[in-house]
């Protein structure tokens, strides 16, 4: 799975925005979206968000957990917890790129907000690294990792899954006889 | 990813090979020490053109082998030959996965260059254990455990080398571990480029690139 696939997945999440253009109701298979009133804020999917930013017809107003304050809280207590701690969005990496690549003329104090889940981001990925080592090394053969979001599960996993893969068979190398039945004596 | 319209049989890694997997073809012609326990007429030149100093009664007349040859053979053929229960060869393990050697493995899988080693080590190590040497469970145990104490460090330069010249740290890799090391670095790639946004832009596939252009003298007949 590619960075960007998983991206396409994020853009399905809501966001509020405020249009300046007013619309019926309007009927998408996935769902209803609007009526749309100029000024009003109604909650649309993210790609729709940002077609209409870029169209100059809408103001995207930022998530709630998007926001200074939070993230520096989210970043001190990632760093005291050993486990993953809850993460604001499932799709918190996406949306901060999405939001404030297109959208961060609305976002306040958007470059603190970069760092922030940057730094969040970095914490939560040596943290994997480090319990992926310790897993192998201790020649688990399951894990429970709760609050990994999607992009993080999805940049480490050709390499865990193939590396466990081997694992695996050079493990089952130690119980003679369960592949010996291909090589018989004639 | 460009590479993903070609997909090569991966190795087996386990006892068993995968029939069409390159690497294990490879793999099967590495040379194994062996002594033949029996006479091969009409075989003597299985051993003459071994490069190995054979210091055996080379080139009668007839051609055969003489009673417990020392030379080797390739993986592929010392596998057919060999019989539990009728004695053909006897296979000698190589120097690498001895006692001397798995003490080294044990103590620092680091420090070892597995591809002078190899550079099938776990391939050619976990094919050793079909001969029923009584070291098989200490073998298959270093093994593991020199995967095990690689990984962490495999994993790090891996995910660590974006846009690097990675040829120093593959070089001493064993090739199921650059494999390895290839996936990790393409879960790293794949993120890097996202979070640059060259993901979004659209580029022509390295197969059309790489295609050249037909000649119509060459599609009419």
């Amino acid at each position: 799975m590619d960075a960007s696939e998983v991206e396409f997945l994020a853009e399905k999440e809501m966001v509020t925005i405020i249009p300046n253009f007013s619309l019926d109701r309007i009927y998408l298979i996935g769902g209803d979206l609007g009526p749309f009133n100029p000024g009003l804020p109604v909650d649309v999917p993210v790609w729709l968000a940002l077609n209409l930013k870029q169209r100059q017809k809408c103001r995207i107003v930022p998530p709630a957990w998007m926001d200074v304050e939070k993230l520096e809280e989210i970043r001190e207590l990632e760093r005291k917890e050993d486990t993953f701690t809850p993460v604001p969005s499932p799709y918190y990496m996406e949306l901060t790129k999405l939001l404030l690549n297109y959208a961060s003329d609305n976002i306040p104090k958007a470059d603190e907000i970069r760092t922030l889940v940057k730094d969040i981001w970095d914490t939560r990925i040596a943290k994997l690294r480090l319990s992926a080592d310790s897993f192998i090394s201790q020649l688990e053969a399951h894990a429970k990792l709760d609050n990994l979001t999607l992009m993080e599960i999805n940049t480490i996993r050709a390499f865990l899954l193939d590396s466990l893969n081997c694992m695996y068979k050079l493990r089952s190398n130690l119980q003679p006889g369960s592949s010996k039945g291909q090589f018989m004596d004639y | 990813m460009d590479t993903q319209s070609y997909q090569p049989v991966q190795a087996g890694v386990g006892m068993e090979e995968n029939f069409l997997s390159l690497d294990d073809i490879l793999l099967s012609h590495e040379r194994l020490p062996i002594r033949t326990e029996c006479r091969f007429p009409r075989l003597g030149f299985l051993e003459k053109s071994s490069d190995t100093q054979d210091i055996l009664e080379v080139g009668e007349v007839t051609g055969d082998n003489v009673m417990g040859t020392k030379m080797e053979l390739p993986l592929w053929l010392s596998k057919g030959l060999y019989e539990r229960k009728r004695r053909v060869l006897t296979i000698e393990l190589p120097k690498v996965y001895r006692e001397g050697w798995r003490t080294v493995f044990n103590a620092d899988p680091n420090v070892v260059d597995l591809h002078k080693m190899g550079p099938y080590y776990y391939g050619l190590g976990s094919q050793m254990l079909h001969f029923d040497n009584p070291e098989n469970p200490e073998i298959a145990q270093t093994l593991l455990q020199t995967f095990i104490g690689r990984f962490r460090r495999n994993m790090d330069s891996s995910q660590n080398a974006y846009n690097e010249d990675t040829s120093a740290l593959v070089e001493r890799l064993d090739c199921l571990e650059r494999v390895l090391f290839t996936s990790g670095q393409s879960g790293l790639n794949g993120f890097q480029s996202w979070e640059k946004g060259q993901a979004s832009q659209l580029t022509a596939s390295s197969l059309v690139l790489n295609y050249r252009k037909r000649k119509i003298a060459d599609v009419q007949p």
